[in-house]
């Protein structure tokens, strides 16, 4: 019975100690492990979006609440900001919006005049061959220069943006998620410029 | 045994996966570079080193019955601490080692020293044994990635050091080349002892 307990007791110990420690380094590497994450996943995407730029747009990221989501829980977006001398010339944030088969996650760059300076498409679910075709870059090119406009639609809708053919309903959440990235510009400029 | 002993034995006479033959699991999956060998083999050291300290100390406390029970809590806790270092601080190399960062846990030199050194020795020898092993077991899978790495890829560390004309036997870099290797450089450290 004595030789139950303390296994009991020292097994409990050592696994609590341990998960003391744990949430201590948890804690400790979370600022950091974000910052890679965003550097090596989402740098890429930026890059192609944005502008020359001569700072760290990852380091120099902002953090905007902007209203609330269905639930009443805050929305947040985080803005990364392209600065050359000092001045910010185009800020890349991530937009989303729903295509044929799930959520498409563009990165868009926009300049000070709500200007498009580019799109990329980072995750997806669309087919193969047909829908994921909008990562190409012969699609997604042609959303530089536009802005909130009639024109940043598909052809059929009388817009500038040729969907990719066969697979329109993936080209439209692309237009959808970019369109509802330049909805929230005015208010995300207020903040950043 | 000395300590300079304990220490010694780990690099040639009983290094892990060459001698021994234990932990060929990370041994034979991430050796395809030289780089991602020492990545994984200094990772398994310092779990190594500290997973022994600590066993080493709580010998007397830890029943018999659920020893493996606490030294794998133990051993876990380290390898959670590398791995959320290494996402922090060395992300390209995270995510080549992958799956096999958790799987250090499981890494049967570690369990293995815990159980058959640093629960019967004192704490600077298990230091010493596990500082000995693990830098055994990190020159090996460095080698190991390094042969692969120059004769898969014309490279060593990432710089190329074969000339333009250089075709890769690209056969190395996959598993039965990572098989391959292992087994000439087993063949030959047995010949290699067998002559002294």
């Amino acid at each position: 019975m004595r030789e139950l307990v303390r296994m009991v007791v020292v097994l409990t110990v050592i696994c609590a100690a341990s998960g003391f420690v744990l949430s201590y380094v948890n804690e400790a590497t979370q600022a950091p492990r974000e910052y890679q994450l965003l550097k090596y996943v989402q740098e890429p995407s930026i890059k192609a979006v944005l502008p020359s730029y001569s700072n760290d747009p990852i380091k120099d990221r902002i953090e905007l609440t902007m209203g609330k989501n269905e639930k009443g829980e805050p929305v947040k977006k985080t803005i990364f900001p392209a600065k050359e001398n000092g001045k910010v010339v185009a800020i890349a944030y991530g937009s989303a919006a729903n295509g044929y088969h799930g959520p498409i996650d563009v990165m868009v760059g926009i300049d000070p005049e709500g200007k498009l300076t580019g799109v990329s498409v980072m995750t997806h679910t669309e087919t193969p061959g047909l829908g994921a075709r909008v990562v190409e870059p012969a699609f997604s090119e042609q959303f530089a220069g536009l802005e909130m406009s009639g024109q940043l639609n598909v052809t059929a809708q009388g817009g500038k943006i040729n969907a990719v053919s066969g697979a329109t309903l993936s080209s439209k959440g692309v237009v959808n998620a970019v369109r509802s990235a330049l909805e929230v510009f005015p208010q995300v400029k207020k903040e950043v410029f | 045994m000395s300590v300079a002993k304990e220490f010694t034995k780990g690099l040639w006479k009983e290094v892990p996966p060459f001698r021994l033959v234990l932990g060929l699991c990370p041994t034979l999956a991430v050796t395809t570079a030289a780089e991602n060998g020492l990545g994984m083999g200094l990772a398994t050291t310092f779990v190594l080193v500290c997973s022994n300290v600590l066993v080493s100390l709580l010998r007397k406390v830890i029943p018999g019955k659920v020893r493996i029970a606490a030294f794998i809590v133990v051993i876990a806790s380290f390898v959670v601490i590398v791995e959320l270092t290494m996402q922090a601080y060395f992300y390209p190399l995270y995510k080549v080692l992958g799956i096999f960062i958790p799987l250090i846990v499981v890494n049967c030199i570690i369990l293995g020293r815990a159980e058959a050194f640093a629960s019967k020795n004192t704490v600077i020898p298990s230091i010493a044994d596990g500082l000995g092993m693990g830098i055994g077991f990190t020159l090996s899978l460095t080698f190991l990635g390094g042969i692969r790495e120059i004769f898969g890829n014309g490279t060593l560390f990432g710089h190329a050091i074969a000339g333009a004309s250089f075709q890769p036997f690209s056969i190395l870099l996959k598993a039965p080349g990572a098989f391959v290797c292992l087994g000439l450089i087993l063949g030959a450290m047995n010949w290699i002892s067998a002559r002294k």
